[in-house]
């Protein structure tokens, strides 16, 4: 909880305050150790502090002031199509974060956001692939790597 | 319904903070120009001292002490760049620095790790450096890989080679290197110049930033300089990142310690500029205060998220890109 309340804040204001990189994902202890689990947390933290950043924009297809009066209070929202038109430009993604009722989250493991962010960074280690770099550079950066340690004496 | 075209109606385009007026960042300019022009640097190698010294900084050889006139400053800090890209292996992982845009990048450089797998605590590892890229690769929030720990399975005389090594063969995003001092910054260069086809090629789409550190209060060690030097004269991104401690290495106050923080900041970009004019640099922090009753520097706390705040305005204050402590 004390990780997750200090990533927060300081994920969070300095993005407010317009940050042009904001370095520490994955840090826990000061800067001593970096946790797997706690790095996919903070990935998940970002995009919420970026939904934030984006504000509430203001204008006459976001007020919506037609379709207000059209549903009055005879009906809701929840089956226009200008909900599900728009839902995913303007709600933000819970991703790995649980936003469901007691009841559902139990039956399905009850488990807390470290342990989910944590599975998750294992199984991106796993297999998330990097395009692989030509053989010529790799072993030009190998030369590189040996001539260090010829010229350090350590082999 | 006619709902028409307002005459020019403000919006906000998002939400921010100031937590400066301007004329608040002023102060901390003039309390920054007198400290530069008084107390002025201490600067360990001869190579910054002569750079120093034939950009008009008045120079005490024998102290090590370097004074910076107003008009150096401001000058040589106006030929910085104020937007910055920084080039991924491939475009579509470039990343434009500028004004309020936000960005992420994980931690640098830890030491031990949780490990995922088995969840103990233990020293890192060239395959954590390796895993790490891949893990950050793959996560869309976070754009710039950090090299996030140090390789203690290799000896240490050769730890940054095997470090860039195992980063460029796991990433594709745009990466800084704490790389130390000439040696380190040429090291992790000539890597990256590998990687995109020469040298010419790095410096048209600078893949690396160079995060490197003044030692609070007010001194610039050879690491330090030899790597902003090296950072600038290869185009690639020179950071100067002071990590003053409110407290400890820098006043209590947060405000004194905005205007130690800014000197430091701005003698590494000086510094950079001399080398390099127009060279590419970022303004850093991982400025916090020292929890005086733990005696320990702690980073989770309202006095990081505030400084972490303003650093950004004193970024935009000189029209430099920021990188600052957080998460």
């Amino acid at each position: 909880m004390q990780t997750a309340h200090e990533k927060t804040i300081t994920g969070l204001i300095p993005a407010l305050g317009g940050a042009n990189q904001i370095y520490g994902a994955g840090m826990i202890e000061s800067g001593v150790t970096i946790d797997y689990g706690v790095l996919v947390m903070d990935n998940e933290i970002a995009r919420m502090a970026k939904y934030i950043l984006r504000g509430i924009p203001t204008n006459d297809e976001t007020l919506m002031v037609d379709e207000i009066i059209e549903v009055g209070s005879e009906e809701d929202f929840l089956s226009r199509m200008s909900t599900l038109k728009m839902m995913r430009a303007h709600q933000s993604k819970a991703g790995l974060i649980d936003r469901r009722v007691r009841e559902e989250w139990d039956m399905d493991g009850g488990t807390d956001l470290y342990y989910r962010c944590k599975e998750k960074a294992k199984e991106l280690v796993a297999d998330h692939k990097v395009e692989e770099l030509p053989s010529d550079v790799v072993d030009q950066i190998k030369a590189i790597v040996s001539k260090s340690e010829k010229d350090a004496g350590v082999v | 319904m006619i709902r028409s075209q307002h005459a020019g109606i403000q919006h906000n385009g998002g939400v921010g903070i100031d937590v400066f007026t301007p004329e608040e960042m002023q102060a901390i300019h003039w309390g920054t120009v007198e400290v530069l022009e008084t107390a002025g640097l201490w600067v360990e190698d001869d190579e910054a001292i002569d750079l120093f010294a034939d950009g008009g900084c008045k120079v005490d050889r024998a102290t090590k002490k370097v004074r910076i006139p107003q008009h150096v400053l401001e000058e040589a800090v106006s030929w910085a760049p104020s937007t910055v890209t920084l080039c991924g292996r491939t475009p579509d992982k470039d990343v434009v620095l500028e004004g309020r845009r936000v960005t992420y990048t994980n931690f640098a450089e830890g030491v031990k790790a949780v490990d995922p797998w088995d969840g103990q605590l233990r020293p890192t590892t060239k395959k954590d450096v390796a895993d790490l890229a891949r893990l950050v690769d793959a996560l869309d929030d976070i754009e710039v890989y950090t090299i996030a720990v140090t390789a203690t399975d290799v000896p240490p005389e050769v730890a940054e080679a095997h470090l860039i090594e195992a980063t460029l063969a796991n990433t594709t995003k745009p990466i800084c290197s704490l790389a130390l001092g000439h040696h380190g910054a040429r090291l992790h260069i000539d890597a990256a110049a590998a990687v995109v086809g020469g040298h010419d090629k790095l410096a048209e789409r600078p893949m690396l930033e160079f995060l490197s550190c003044p030692v609070s209060p007010l001194k610039l060690m050879g690491e330090f300089t030899g790597c902003i030097i090296e950072a600038a004269r290869a185009h690639q991104i020179a950071m100067p990142l002071s990590m003053a401690m409110s407290g400890g290495s820098a006043p209590v106050t947060l405000a004194g310690t905005m205007v130690t923080h800014n000197s430091e900041v701005l003698g590494g970009i000086v510094l950079a500029q001399l080398a390099e004019k127009g060279a590419k640099c970022i303004y850093g922090s991982s400025t916090t205060a020292f929890d005086l009753q733990r005696a320990a520097a702690t980073v989770g706390t309202p006095e990081l998220a505030l400084i972490s705040a303003a650093v950004p305005a004193m970024a935009r204050f000189y029209e430099l890109p920021s990188y600052v402590a957080g998460l």
